[in-house]
């Protein structure tokens, strides 16, 4: 009996998916082994005594558990530097949190202490190293810092203040949200960092266009339906995360 | 006697083929039609997303990739849409010319082709999502595209469809790819750019 046509267009189109869904497996391995061989032989070039050649063992010792693992990844120096990442953590000192957020040519960051200190940053990555300043309400205020796989350290400056971090890369659900919403006529907008081990950090502007609007801790975030509720409203929050593109 | 039984006059098929034109035998390919977008759904849903998929040359990231490639099977689906007009009589000023079908067959199985590594990237490396409205319609009509295209495949094999199944089943997949295009490269270029 004589195979349709119609049938073989969908067995080839079967073929097809099924050859790239394989090559990509393998190409997510090969890149992770790359990756981790990359970071390894970084941590061993690194110069000791060199201020670097912390982030750079850090990066290595992270690395191999890393799924942050990308297909363009490239190897800056002795670095390798994730297209699309995910960064978040305390700040020293324990004074708030940051999260850092890389996806091509964007990458998006925000510092808040769960109260009244908060700053959304934006900008553009140059080869593992960010300049970025703030936005909106945040103007003003500055964060730079380099990253590598796994890890990221430096320095955001929010209303004269200093503080200084090293945090590690972070996968979902943990990660930066953000929730823009119009409650009562006025904008609001909140941002929530969620840790590695899950802990929730977040800060509330209740009027995001007045100049002198005085942030808020954030109503807590329900991580499963990524929404929380404020002023009897309930506000929907939206990932920003570097791996799937999300809240780009 | 039993020998001019044989082969039955030529105007007699006619009232016998007309109520063997039933939708009944649509059932299998529907059936395998939501088979397929529950299992690409479930597949996306389930399956946590890697970020990484294999890389094409010549672009600068696996988006701008997916949104050229969606683009191209945009373009042939509106030659579908054109030439199977064309084929029904639909375009009263044109008379159907003799490589029409060929057209027809060939656009169409570029335009899934194209749609296939997208598909496979959006699966693997993406996953069903629900973050956002867009999102949402892009992940359902991403599964669906796939089934209904599935059942018009399936429905073309079989004899005796009504008139109506395989308009509706193209009409259906073009009308989903074109959401699937404008929750996906049409949003993509309107916020980057065209770039490769």
């Amino acid at each position: 009996m004589k195979i349709q046509t119609p049938i073989i267009t969908l067995l080839v189109g079967v073929a097809l998916a099924a050859a790239l869904l394989v090559s990509s497996m393998s190409a997510v391995s090969e890149k992770k082994a790359a990756l981790a061989a990359a970071s390894s032989s970084a941590a061993a070039n690194a110069a000791p005594g060199v201020t670097t050649s912390a982030a750079a063992s850090s990066a290595a010792a992270s690395g191999s558990q890393s799924a942050s693992a990308s297909a363009s990844a490239s190897a800056t120096g002795s670095f390798v530097i994730p297209p699309h990442a995910n960064y978040d953590g305390e700040v020293q000192g324990n004074k708030g949190a940051v999260a850092l957020v890389v996806h091509d040519t964007f990458a998006v960051a925000y510092f808040c202490n769960g109260s009244t200190i908060e700053a959304w940053f934006s900008g553009t990555p140059d080869n593992g190293k960010l300049n970025l300043t703030g936005k909106g309400a945040s103007a003003g205020s500055t964060l730079t810092a380099n990253y590598a796989l796994g890890h990221a350290r430096g320095t955001v400056t929010v209303n004269g203040v200093s503080y200084v971090f090293s945090i590690i890369a972070v996968h979902k659900p943990s990660g930066l949200f953000e929730s823009i919403a119009n409650v009562r006529g006025a904008t609001i907008k909140a941002g929530w960092i969620v840790l590695a081990d899950g802990t929730e950090v977040g800060s509330l502007n209740p009027n995001e266009n007045a100049a002198n609007s005085v942030s808020q801790a954030a109503p807590t975030l329900d991580p499963s339906t990524l929404t929380a509720t404020y002023d009897g409203t309930t506000i929907t929050a939206t990932p920003i995360d570097g791996e799937t593109g999300s809240g780009f | 006697m039993a020998a001019q039984w044989g082969e039955p006059a030529p105007t007699r098929q006619e009232p016998i083929i007309k109520p063997d034109k039933s939708a009944r035998v649509l059932v299998i390919p529907a059936l395998v039609g939501c088979l397929v977008s529950l299992t690409l759904g479930i597949y996306g849903r389930l399956h946590s997303p890697t970020g990484v998929a294999v890389d094409v040359i010549g672009f600068s990231s696996p988006g701008t990739v997916k949104a050229w490639l969606a683009t191209v099977a945009v373009l042939f689906a509106v030659v579908q849409v054109i030439s199977s007009m064309i084929m029904y009589g639909k375009i009263s000023w044109i008379t159907a010319p003799p490589w029409i079908g060929t057209l027809h067959k060939w656009s169409g199985r570029i335009a899934f082709i194209v749609t296939v590594p997208v598909a496979v990237h959006c699966l693997y490396a993406l996953g069903f999502e629900t973050f956002n409205l867009r999102v949402i319609v892009h992940s359902i009509c991403g599964c669906l595209f796939f089934g209904v295209f599935t059942v018009k495949m399936l429905a073309l094999t079989k004899k005796g469809l009504p008139n109506w199944v395989l308009p509706v089943a193209g009409g259906l997949a073009f009308a989903l790819l074109t959401v699937i295009w404008f929750t996906s490269a049409f949003w993509f270029f309107s916020i980057f750019g065209f770039r490769r």
